[in-house]
């Protein structure tokens, strides 16, 4: 095209009357042979267009940035069922149902459901941080045309009649083996076009109630069970050691540092040494665990197990209790362990304090960073744990200071 | 056809002129007729909108549409069954009766052209003496149909889009008529298959070779013809930008797919029409009128298809390039449409009149300086076409691309 546009200047002055139409003519004649000329051409060229999604090369989630937040996947191999996801979820978009055991004939906890609703997820990836084990990630998915909106639900466990066992990662291990991202959720997201399941009438809903009791039937009882486990720890009173492990019984046994120790091992051990009395910091185990500690504790501070009615021990009792056992008291009171240990120890117990979950949210790289700067740096700022709340700030304020935290 | 009928009453015995029953086969023979042009014209118009779908994705470096059916050749039933499905809406303010008759005073325009239209050297419905005037006459009916149809919309896009329409139509059918005029003196006749007998089956024996007017009237007609089916770059009437869509906006379902049709339909008229007057229509190059009226038997079946798909081949190439047009030229505006018509198609259809008619008188007095003439125009053709060619290949090797006509359908 390029040598055809001419830059000379017109080499005659306006063209009289005659020339002006001829040369409109012209002109016409000219631009519909070049425009058509121009068209044609596309016409035998190779459209540059990709036939989506059938006909392209590659599958699009291929091409897209690995980083990409598509539908989440859980590989409910690698689970622990600790629920941090669900509760990190802004907008509850998870669902786990949890299904309690005695951890002997069953086990502790088990998944009876794992629900993400992909039509209500805002793809904000908050659920995929607290995630211990890397089990939920975004995958690169995003196709998510389906009939039924209700189909859009991705189930994990596909049948709550065989509720998924959590994984037990080993101690101290840092990778975890999951399967390929995306080929999980892939294999759900083939089941979106299937017409939604119908809801249930009301014969079935009354059908299904019976058998769902009886699906329970090797659930435990947290009632019988706290008495049960509270009379063991009264015999272990003194062997610590042993009674840490009756008490670990009572957790959720996921190690998601949830109660702002590093594990489950932090938290019973904290209760068995008498350092720590809260029984309702394992959020995994719920209302269950909690029900269950209280028991414990109770019964270790009284030194009595409870009446065979086993309602969960009301709080006036334990503070009744307590100046019996009271080694919170002598703790408080005392100079601060800050001025009686060696910096070494210090140490340690500062430690011991920390969330545990290293998530640099104290400006340090990690737990030890901030614990270090307390302890051999003269760190003054006691409040800087967020994920430890409350129960960090108050532990650091009285082992370094032998105050109550102030008044927020 | 009146003579295919009354044959097929001598088949069977009785004769046509005394036969009581005669006018009620031809009534029979009539109602079958126009079912069958009817569907075929319905059939054509939504082929070619997936055709032109095709063409102008083509053209625009996309794909269009490839789904429903081999290449998506089935888009066409497709949305005709979406639109026989819509609700059929009518504004509360419309004139109601207007408003639902619209569509169908179109759909009689247009389907009238075809009793004139010819497909092959026997297959016309009727081989009228004044052909070429039925057939300029009531495509004028579209033009009432669409006034209607602005009209009784009662809304002022609608209403903008009918009258221009109208201006448009009532002045292109000006030159458009004139120009067509000149086949009808060079063969002496108004009937369709007359001027086609009067070509012959080579290129050089066509109207539109016969000598430069017949060459500007024939490019003349093309213009009006587009201008008179709406096409782009005429297509002011329903400019989707300025007007949302004219004199069609108020409509839905069915009765909007009726305009559609219409204009698709269209063009295989004016490509036809194109085809007898100035293209040759059926003539089978080597194979004179006369050999194909004196065939019989399988001969003259062969014949009678080989001269249909000549006729439909040259329609199609016409209705091609209608399509390419519009996704080449950008639409003119309303004083440039009406510029074009009366300072240049205007005088210059009265000025090849003119020419053509004076040559005429030449060439009956030297025969030889038409045979040049002929020549010469031919020359002339074969070396526009080839110059196309080479500008269209240097077009794309400019852009460093390639040929590549078959990849990615
Ligand atoms: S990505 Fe965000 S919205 Fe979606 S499930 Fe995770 S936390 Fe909830
Ligand atoms: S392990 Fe990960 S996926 Fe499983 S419940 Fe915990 S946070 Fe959710
Ligand atoms: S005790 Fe702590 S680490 Fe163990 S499950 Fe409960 S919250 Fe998680």
């Amino acid at each position: 095209m390029a040598e055809n546009v001419t830059l000379k200047p017109p080499s005659r002055q306006t063209p009289g009357a005659f020339g002006a139409y001829a040369k409109n003519i012209g002109d016409t004649a000219k631009s519909f042979f070049e425009g058509m000329s121009v068209t044609l051409s596309y016409m035998f060229r190779k459209p540059i267009t990709t036939q989506y999604p059938d006909r392209v090369p590659v599958p699009v989630r291929d091409t897209i940035p690995p980083r990409y937040r598509g539908f989440l996947e859980v590989d409910m191999d690698i689970c622990t069922a600790c629920q941090a996801c669900e509760r990190a979820c802004p907008i509850q978009v998870i669902n786990i149902d949890i299904l309690k055991g005695d951890g002997k004939t069953t086990p502790k906890l088990r998944m009876e459901r794992f629900d993400i609703d992909i039509g209500k997820c805002m793809y904000c990836g908050l659920c995929v941080e607290p995630c211990p084990t890397g089990a939920i990630q975004h995958t690169r998915e995003f196709e998510g045309s389906v009939q039924f909106f209700n189909n859009l639900v991705l189930r994990f466990v596909p049948d709550p009649l065989v509720p998924a066992v959590p994984y037990k990662p080993p101690k101290g291990s840092e990778s975890f083996p999951r399967r390929p991202l995306g080929e999980i959720t892939r294999r759900l997201i083939v089941a979106w076009d299937a017409p939604t399941p119908p809801f249930p009438t009301k014969e079935q809903l009354e059908a299904d109630k019976p058998k769902g009791a009886e699906a329970k039937k090797g659930a435990l009882d947290p009632a019988a069970l706290g008495r049960q486990l509270a009379a063991r720890a009264l015999a272990a009173k003194e062997d610590k050691p042993k009674l840490q492990k009756v008490l670990e019984e009572a957790m959720a046994g996921t190690d998601c540092g949830d109660c702002g120790y590093p594990d489950c091992f932090g938290y019973s051990n904290a209760i068995a040494q008498g350092k720590d009395w809260a029984p309702d910091k394992c959020a995994p185990g719920g209302a269950d665990s909690k029900a269950m500690l209280e028991t414990i504790i109770v019964t270790l501070k009284t030194g009595v197990l409870p009446e065979q009615p086993a309602a969960p021990a009301p709080e006036g009792k334990a503070a009744v209790g307590a100046p019996a056992a009271a080694p919170e008291p002598a703790e408080t009171q005392g100079p601060p362990l800050a001025q009686t240990l060696p910096k070494d120890e210090l140490y340690k117990v500062v430690l011991d304090a920390m969330a545990g979950t290293d998530c640099g949210d104290c400006d340090y790289p990690d737990c030890d960073g901030y614990t270090k700067g307390i302890v051999y740096e003269g760190q003054k700022e006691l409040d800087r744990c967020a994920p430890g709340g409350e129960d960090t700030k108050a532990k650091l304020y009285k082992i370094m200071l032998g105050t109550k935290p102030p008044a927020a | 056809m009146q003579g295919f009928l009354d044959n097929l009453i001598r088949h069977f015995g009785h004769d046509p002129a005394t036969w009581p029953w005669t006018q009620f086969v031809y009534l029979g023979g009539m109602a079958l007729f126009a079912f069958a042009v009817i569907n075929f014209a319905a059939i054509t118009a939504g082929i070619f909108s997936w055709a032109e779908r095709r063409v102008a994705a083509r053209m625009q470096s996309r794909v269009g549409p490839n789904r429903v059916g081999p290449g998506g050749f089935l888009q066409w039933v497709a949305d005709a069954v979406k639109l026989l499905t819509k609700e059929d809406l009518v504004p509360a303010e419309a004139d109601k009766i207007l408003f639902r008759a619209a569509p169908y005073f179109m759909m009689v325009g247009f389907a009238c052209v075809f009793v004139a239209l010819p497909f092959s050297h026997r297959l016309v419905i009727a081989d009228m003496n004044i052909g070429i005037f039925f057939i300029i006459a009531v495509t004028a009916l579209i033009v009432v149909g669409i006034i209607m149809s602005g009209w009784s919309s009662n809304s002022k896009w609608s209403l903008f889009g009918a009258i221009r329409s109208a201006a448009q139509i009532i002045s292109y059918e000006i030159p458009g008529g004139i120009a067509l005029m000149i086949p009808v003196m060079l063969a002496g006749t108004l009937s369709t298959q007359g001027i086609i007998r009067a070509q012959g089956g080579l290129p050089w024996q066509w109207f539109v070779f016969d000598n430069p007017a017949a060459f500007v009237a024939f490019v003349i007609y093309f213009i009006s013809a587009l201008a008179e089916g709406n096409r782009t770059p005429f297509d002011l009437p329903e400019a989707e930008s300025e007007l949302v869509s004219g004199y069609n906006t108020e409509y839905s379902g069915m009765r909007f797919s009726y305009f559609f049709l219409v204009e698709w339909g269209n063009m295989w008229v004016m490509s036809a029409l194109a085809t007898t007057m100035f293209l040759g229509g059926w003539q089978i190059p080597g194979v004179s009128a006369a050999t194909l009226d004196a065939a019989t038997g399988g001969t003259a079946v062969a014949l009678e298809l080989l001269s249909l798909a000549i006729f439909v081949g040259k329609t199609l190439f016409w209705v091609f390039v209608v399509m390419w047009l519009r996704w080449t030229l950008p639409r003119i505006r309303v004083d440039q449409m009406m510029n074009m018509c009366w300072k240049y198609l205007v005088p210059m259809s009265f000025a090849a009149v003119a020419f053509v008619a004076v040559w005429m008188l030449v060439v009956h007095a030297v025969p030889a300086l038409g045979l040049v003439m002929r020549a010469i125009m031919f020359v002339l053709g074969v070396a526009f076409t080839v110059f196309f060619v080479y500008r269209t290949a240097q077009n794309i090797r400019d852009t460093g691309d390639k040929f590549d006509f078959t990849s990615n359908w």
